[in-house]
C-alpha cells in the first residue's frame, strides 16, 4: 500500500481548498471594495449633483459587480475542489479494505460479558480511573470486583519500580504455600535482590542478619545459590568491584518485575498478558485473511453464517499457538478424541481413523507405512497423547 | 519455511463427503512486513471519517459565501432598480458593506477550522506511516486504545471515551466530535423530536440522495403519525400536503399504508395499523440514522472491537479451549471469552502444530517429540534438561509416570 500517493493526493486536496479560499476571500474583498467606493461616492454627493445622480452610482455598481462575476469565478475553484474532494475517498476505498465488517457474523455479543471484559482490561493495564468511570457509565457493577486483585499487583509493581521491595515480599510469604507447589522460586529470588540491595546501601551486618532471617531458610533447596551470596559478604558496600558486579544490575529488577507479574497472575488464575489485547490482535492477523474469503464466498451468505469451523486457515504468529494441533498427513483431518493420533512402530504419526482404514479395519492386518518401507499392525499402535 | 498454497475452500458435496475446490489462489502466507501491510489496509475508517467531515465544512462553508455573495448582490440590484432616495441608497449601501465584513470574518474562521480538520486528516496518514515492525507493541497497544474508543463512542459512554483517550493522547486518531454530532439527533429522536434530524437530513441532502435513502421520508411519516395520534387530523393533512407528497412518486405504498392511520386512530386494534402507534417506531428511527450516519462517514455498523473479537476468537477457537487443563495464556480458557466464542466456528490447521506442554515451545524438527511408554508427548529439549537434573529419570508431569530417558520413542511429524 503506497502511503507516499494517498499523502501526495491529500496534499493535492489541501492545495486546492486553499486556492478556492483565497479565491473567495478575494471575491469577497474585491465586492467590498466596490461597494465601499459607491457609498463613498453617494455620500460626498452633495445637493449640488443632478437629483438622480445616486441612480446612477448604483447602477454602475450593478454593472461593475456584473463584469467582476464573483459567483462563477467561487463556482470554478469549487468545482475543481470538488473533482479532488471526490478522487480521494476513491483512491481509500481502492487502498484499503473499504468494509472490515463483511466478514461479520450476526450474532449480537451480550453486551454485559464485552464490557466486562473491557473492565478487566483496564484494570489489568492499571488504567484504575477509566474502569472506575467505564464502570459507571455502563452500570456494570458486578464487575467491580475484579479491580483489587489488580490494585495490589499495580501498588506491588509501583513499590518495586521505586526498588521498595517491601509490598512484594509481604505478599511472596503470605503466597508461600501456593508458590512453592507451582515450583516458583520467586520468593528467594525477590530476598536475594533485598540482600544485594541492604549489603551495598547499608552494611555488612544489616546483610548478614537479613541473610540468616530470610535467605536460610532456601539453603537446603538452594544451596548454590546460597553460597554465591554469602560469598558477597566480603565485598559488603563494595559489590561493583566483586566478581559478582553483575548482580547490582537493574536487569534484576526488570526480569523479576515481569516474573512477579506472571507469577500473581499465574496464583489468580488469569494470563499475564490481557486476554482481550491477546484476542484481538489474533483478531487483527486473522481477519484479512477471513475478508478475502468473504470475497472467494459472495452468494454463499447463508453457509458463511452457521459454519461450525472456517473452511481455511488463519495464518497466526507463533505466539498465538497455545494448543497442539496434530493433522493427519493422510487424512488432512485434524485430530480430536474421537480421533486421536497414533504412534506406528516405525515411529510415525497417522490419526486412527487413517489407521483403521489402511488396515481394513482388521488389527491383525499388516499394512506400509505411509511414510516409509516398514510394515506395521493397527494392533501395535499406540495412542499419543499431545 | 512458508508453502505456498492456494487459498483452498472444503465445500460439501451433496452425498456428505466433501471435495476441496481449489479457489482463486491466494498468495503465499505473507512475511511479516506483508502482515503489517495487511493489518494497515483494515484501517480505511481512520482516514475515512475526518475526511469525510472535512468535506463536509468545506461544502457548508462555500455554501454560505455563495448564498451571502449572492444576496449582496441581488441587494444591489434591487437597490439599483428601485425608486430609493439618496440616504436610503447609502443606508442600504452601508448594511451591505457590513454584511460583507461579517461574511469576511466568517469565513476566515471556515478556513481556520477547514486548516485544523485537514491537519487531522494528516496526523492520521502520519500515524499509519509510523507503525513499523520494530515499535509494534506500543502501535498495536495504541490500536486496541482507538478501538475501546470507538466502542465507547458507539454505546454512548461519553465520558470514558473522552477520559480514555485524553490519558492516552489519541484525540487526534478518535472521532469524537463526529460521535456527538449524532448524539445530538439520538437524543432528540429518544425524547420523540425530529428536529435535530430533519436538519441532519438537510445539512447531508446531496449525499442521502444519491444514496437514495429514505430516512427522511420516515421522518415525516412519524410525525405525521404522531399528529394523528394526538387527534389533528386536519393540520395531518396539510402536513402530508406539504412534506409527505413529494415522497409519493417513489414511495407510494408507504405514503397510502399512513395516510390510512387517519381512519384508524391511535388506539386502533387492527395490527398492521397498531404497530405504527407503537413507541418502537422512535427506536427503529434512531437506529436507522445510526445505520445511515455510519454509512455517510464511512464507518462500519458495528463497533471496531466487536469486528476484531470476532475474528480472532474464531482464529483462536479450539476443541482444546474448552477443556479442564486448557493454558491459562488461551484467552479461550476465560469464561467470558468462551460464551463469547460459543456461536463461532473452529479455527482449521492444515498443517500440524505441537506444543509442549512442559516449555510450551513448538516440538518441530529442531526439537523433535518424544514418546513416553504411556504415549504421552514431550519435546527433545524439556526431556533431555528433565533427565540432566534428575540422573537420567524421566518424570510425566501429567500423569506422574517414571520411567528413563533411554526409554523414550522419537515421534516423526510429517
Amino acid at each position: 500500500m503506497e502511503l507516499n500517493s494517498i499523502k501526495d493526493a491529500f496534499d493535492r486536496v489541501t492545495k486546492k481548498q486553499k486556492l478556492s479560499s483565497s479565491k473567495s476571500q478575494e471575491v469577497i474583498e474585491q465586492i467590498g471594495q466596490e461597494i465601499e467606493k459607491a457609498f463613498l461616492r453617494l455620500q460626498s454627493e452633495q445637493d449640488s449633483a443632478s437629483p438622480c445622480a445616486h441612480k446612477l452610482i448604483l447602477n454602475e455598481l450593478k454593472t461593475k459587480l456584473k463584469e467582476i462575476a464573483p459567483l462563477s469565478h467561487l463556482e470554478s475553484t469549487q468545482k475543481e475542489l470538488n473533482v479532488a474532494l471526490s478522487k480521494y475517498p476513491k483512491l481509500l476505498e481502492k487502498s484499503f479494505n473499504p468494509d472490515i465488517s463483511k466478514a461479520y457474523r450476526n450474532i449480537d455479543f451480550d453486551i454485559h460479558t464485552v464490557n466486562q471484559i473491557i473492565t478487566s482490561h483496564f484494570y489489568r493495564e492499571g488504567q484504575f480511573d477509566i474502569g472506575d468511570c467505564f464502570i459507571n457509565e455502563s452500570q456494570e457493577l458486578e464487575a467491580a470486583a475484579s479491580k483489587s486483585p489488580f490494585l495490589e499487583m499495580f501498588q506491588i509493581l509501583e513499590a518495586m519500580k521505586c526498588r521498595n521491595l517491601e509490598p512484594s515480599l509481604g505478599w511472596a510469604a503470605r503466597n508461600h504455600d501456593q508458590l512453592n507447589q507451582n515450583g516458583s522460586d520467586i520468593e528467594l529470588k525477590l530476598h536475594r535482590l533485598q540482600f544485594v540491595e541492604i549489603l551495598q546501601n547499608r552494611g555488612r551486618d544489616e546483610a548478614l542478619k537479613y541473610a540468616r532471617d530470610f535467605l536460610a531458610p532456601f539453603a537446603t533447596q538452594h544451596m548454590a545459590v546460597f553460597q554465591k551470596l554469602m560469598a558477597c559478604l566480603l565485598w559488603a558496600g563494595r559489590l561493583d568491584s566483586s566478581p559478582y558486579a553483575e548482580l547490582l544490575s537493574s536487569i534484576h529488577w526488570d526480569k523479576l518485575s515481569v516474573e512477579l507479574a506472571q507469577q500473581f497472575c499465574n496464583l489468580m488464575g488469569q494470563s499475564y498478558e490481557s486476554p482481550l489485547s491477546v484476542t484481538i490482535a489474533a483478531g487483527v492477523q486473522g481477519l484479512p485473511t477471513l475478508l478475502k474469503l468473504m470475497n472467494v464466498m459472495t452468494g454463499k451468505k447463508q453457509e458463511w453464517q452457521t459454519m461450525k469451523q472456517l473452511p481455511v486457515p488463519v495464518d497466526l504468529d507463533r505466539e498465538f499457538q497455545f494448543h497442539s494441533v496434530f493433522v493427519c498427513p493422510v487424512s488432512r483431518d485434524q485430530v480430536s478424541e474421537e480421533n486421536p493420533p497414533m504412534l506406528l512402530t516405525c515411529g510415525h504419526v497417522l490419526c486412527k481413523q487413517s489407521i483403521t482404514k489402511l488396515s481394513k479395519n482388521n488389527s491383525t492386518r499388516r499394512f506400509k507405512c505411509p511414510y516409509c518401507p516398514a510394515e506395521v499392525e493397527a494392533g501395535q499402535c499406540a495412542q499419543l497423547h499431545f | 519455511m512458508s508453502s505456498s498454497s492456494p487459498m483452498e475452500v472444503d465445500s460439501q458435496l451433496p452425498n456428505g463427503s466433501s471435495v476441496v475446490a481449489a479457489a482463486p489462489a491466494a498468495p503465499p502466507p505473507p512475511s511479516k512486513s506483508g502482515k503489517l501491510a495487511e493489518s494497515l489496509k483494515l484501517e480505511h475508517q481512520l482516514l475515512r471519517v475526518p475526511f469525510e467531515h472535512y468535506k463536509k465544512t468545506i461544502r457548508s462553508n462555500h455554501r454560505t459565501i455563495e448564498k451571502e455573495v449572492s444576496a449582496v448582490i441581488s441587494g444591489v440590484s434591487a437597490a439599483a432598480d428601485s425608486e430609493l432616495t439618496r440616504d436610503e441608497a447609502v443606508d442600504q449601501l452601508s448594511s451591505l458593506v457590513s454584511r460583507l465584513q461579517g461574511l469576511k470574518r466568517k469565513s476566515e474562521d471556515g478556513s481556520r477550522t477547514e486548516h485544523l480538520q485537514a491537519q487531522k486528516c494528516r496526523a492520521r496518514l502520519e500515524h499509519l506511516e509510523s507503525a513499523e515492525l520494530e515499535n509494534m507493541s506500543e502501535w498495536n497497544n495504541t490500536r486496541l486504545k482507538r478501538m475501546l474508543v470507538d466502542y465507547m463512542l458507539r454505546m454512548s459512554y461519553y465520558d470514558t471515551a473522552v477520559k480514555l483517550a485524553e490519558s492516552s493522547n489519541i484525540q487526534e486518531l478518535v472521532d469524537i466530535y463526529v460521535f456527538l454530532e449524532a448524539k445530538k439527533v439520538i437524543d432528540a429522536l429518544q425524547k420523540k423530536k425530529v428536529g435535530p434530524a430533519l436538519a441532519w437530513c438537510s445539512d447531508n441532502k446531496s449525499r442521502l440522495k444519491k444514496s437514495k435513502s429514505k430516512f427522511e421520508f420516515q421522518l415525516r411519516l412519524q410525525e405525521f403519525i404522531e399528529l394523528v395520534r394526538d387527534d389533528e387530523n386536519m393540520q395531518a393533512i396539510t402536513y402530508a400536503r406539504k412534506h409527505l407528497a413529494p415522497w409519493g412518486a417513489t414511495h407510494m405504498k408507504e405514503l397510502q399504508r399512513v395516510m390510512a392511520t387517519l381512519a384508524f386512530r391511535s388506539n386502533t386494534d387492527c395490527q398492521s395499523y397498531k404497530v405504527l402507534f407503537e413507541e418502537k417506531q422512535w427506536d427503529i428511527l434512531a437506529d436507522q440514522f445510526k445505520q445511515e450516519f455510519c454509512k455517510l462517514y464511512g464507518m462500519t455498523l458495528q463497533p471496531l472491537l466487536n469486528i476484531y473479537l470476532q475474528a480472532g476468537l474464531s482464529a483462536l477457537k479450539t476443541p482444546f479451549c474448552y477443556e479442564d487443563d486448557c493454558t491459562k495464556e488461551d484467552p479461550l480458557s476465560q469464561e467470558a471469552f468462551r460464551k463469547l466464542a460459543q456461536p463461532l466456528p473452529y479455527s482449521k490447521q492444515h498443517h500440524s502444530k505441537l506444543v509442549c506442554y512442559i516449555t510450551k515451545e513448538l516440538m518441530d524438527t529442531e526439537n523433535p517429540p518424544l514418546v513416553l511408554p504411556n504415549g504421552y508427548v514431550y519435546s527433545t529439549k524439556a526431556l533431555e534438561e528433565m533427565a540432566k537434573q534428575n540422573n537420567g529419570e524421566i518424570t510425566c508431569p501429567r500423569t506422574g509416570l517414571v520411567c528413563d530417558y533411554t526409554e523414550v520413542l522419537k515421534a516423526y511429524i510429517s
